[in-house]
């Protein structure tokens, strides 16, 4: 039985928390997502998400502050441009543009952050495991 | 001010890119592919695209060093060609010619090819000549 | 040949007043850039195959920051140069702009949103031809995403690394570039890992590729390096409404923190 593998990159101040307000209150979700918690959404470079999925990522989550929230001003909206013109450039390379996903999550949105990863890896299980796609 | 580019060929392998260096007031500074050129087609690969790094690199050596006391130190043309000619004379009568060995590279012209293998077999006496690209 | 004599009256009366025009010129059987110094220089002016003039003219105006220079550009190379000032790489006060346009058939084997210069410069020789669509654009366009896959891995596969797509771009001039870490792109694996290399290369033309086309020009391995740039350009100016080159005053979209976008 396929078990997609999602790696999570959520941000300190915001995103982090949340997922750990999930866990504190103890709602559940799937397992099959590895949180790595970095300094700001904005500090996600488009290489760290390649090589993410080079290593075996099915699918990669990205969780920052909403607008006017980010600790460091405007970190998230580096983020908020970043993210969809390079899901356009998977999109052209014939890679499934569903797999990289941007949610803004904050700190006190721990069962958001539970739906979010819950929609998140059945999208990634209706879609083929990376190894397939990349090689 | 002078800014010119001066057509010569790769010295890395046998394919002999066309390229241009690129001079600076009188430094090579970089390097252009040779677009009309028959054989690179305007092309090069990262060998061709480094040609000039070693031109005026601060490592190349500028002057003949002769070993004395474990260092290193600077000598004359005549001093230096003197001394090897007496210890390759010594070496080929002590031990045979066979006991020299010699070294030449990719980067020597054709004709300094030519001149080194007709010294090592007719002058010194041997076959043992091989150059750098086979190592 | 109706372009050469009037360029050549034009740059020889520039040179009148500018310490240098960095041109294309006939030499040693082929065709270089060169700085031309004096007018008897101006007999070996050529005009095809193009080099990316604006890295040369950037070289020669680090070196010489007082120098007033000139430049024969394209619409691709006045492109560049808008694109290189907005990144303080070069300074557009000290140059003079002699612009070019394309043939029929210069655009034709290298098709460009527009194939003459018009922003930083009025004068311009030649005819102004309308841009000619690159094929291959349509033609990706309208394959599955199973196709366009198969298709980049064939391309991608082909590559040796040689970094001449990097290094012939006008637009790259980072110090350390991200393509050279071993972090994202191993060392001593040819082909580079599809598809780290290529896809981050692409990610870093965004707001900065201006369809010069040469990365695909100095490809040993023929990759359709260019038709990917461009249906990326396309996507940024329908996305953030950004037309690459396109306006000396617009920032580029990435570096922008939303609430200064208009």
């Amino acid at each position: 039985m396929y078990e997609p593998r999602i790696i999570g990159y959520l941000c300190t101040y915001c995103s982090y928390p949340g997922a750990d307000l999930a866990g504190i209150s103890r709602i559940k979700y799937p397992p099959n997502i590895d949180i790595i918690r970095v300094l700001c959404s904005g500090r996600v470079s488009p290489e760290l998400i390649l090589r993410t999925f080079r290593e075996g990522a099915d699918g990669v989550l990205v969780g920052g502050c909403h607008f006017g929230d980010c600790h460091f001003i405007n970190g998230n909206h580096r983020t908020a441009k970043r993210i969809p013109i390079l899901k356009k450039i998977l999109e052209y390379a014939g890679i499934e543009p569903q797999r990289l996903r941007l949610e803004w999550i904050s700190a006190s949105e721990g069962e958001r952050f539970a739906e979010v990863v819950e929609e998140f890896t059945e999208t990634i299980r209706g879609l083929p495991p990376i190894r397939e796609v990349l090689g | 001010m002078e800014y010119r580019n001066v057509l010569t060929t790769c010295v890395y392998c046998g394919t002999g890119c066309g390229l241009y260096l690129e001079v600076l007031d009188g430094q090579v500074v970089g390097v252009l592919p040779a677009k009309t050129h028959p054989v690179s087609e305007g092309k090069l690969c990262i060998k061709g695209w480094n040609a000039h790094a070693f031109i005026h690199h601060q490592d190349r050596l500028t002057k003949p060093l002769i070993r004395g006391n474990g260092r290193l130190i600077e000598a004359g043309w005549d001093e230096a060609l003197d001394l090897v000619a007496e210890r390759l004379t010594a070496i080929k009568e002590k031990d045979g010619p066979d006991a020299i060995g010699v070294l030449s590279s990719a980067k020597a012209t054709n004709e300094e090819n030519y001149l080194l293998q007709k010294f090592t077999r007719a002058v010194l006496g041997t076959n043992n000549i091989d150059h750098c690209a086979r190592l | 040949m109706k372009r050469l004599e009037p360029l050549k009256k034009v740059v020889a009366e520039a040179l009148g007043e500018l310490d240098g025009v960095l041109a294309l010129r006939n030499a040693w059987g082929g065709v270089a850039p060169h700085l031309f110094c004096r007018e008897g220089e101006l007999d070996g002016l050529a005009l095809w195959p193009k080099y990316p003039l604006p890295r040369t003219l950037q070289l020669i105006q680090k070196a010489h920051p007082e120098s007033r220079l000139g430049i024969v550009a394209r619409g691709c190379e006045e492109r560049g140069l808008i694109e290189m000032a907005k990144r303080n790489q070069i300074d557009l006060e000290g140059i003079r702009v002699i612009g070019l346009a394309c043939t029929a058939e210069e655009a034709r084997i290298c098709p460009c949103p527009k194939p003459y210069p018009s922003i930083l410069t009025h004068m311009v020789i030649g005819e102004r031809i309308e841009p000619v669509a690159d094929e291959l654009v349509e033609e990706f366009l309208a394959k599955s995403s199973e196709e366009r896959l198969e298709f980049w891995k064939r391309q991608f596969s082909k590559c040796i690394k040689c970094y001449a797509c990097r290094t012939a771009c006008p637009q790259c001039f980072c110090p350390e570039c991200t393509l050279e870490d071993a972090l994202w792109v191993e060392i001593g694996r040819i082909p580079p890992p599809f598809p780290s290399f290529h896809l981050v290369r692409a990610m870093h033309t965004v707001g900065k590729c201006v369809g010069c086309r040469e990365c695909e020009l100095s490809c040993p391995a023929d990759i359709p390096l260019a038709t990917l740039y461009a249906l990326i350009r396309r996507e940024v100016e329908e996305m953030f409404g950004y037309e690459t080159g396109g306006d000396l005053e617009a920032q580029p979209p990435l570096v922008l923190p939303m609430e200064l976008e208009s």
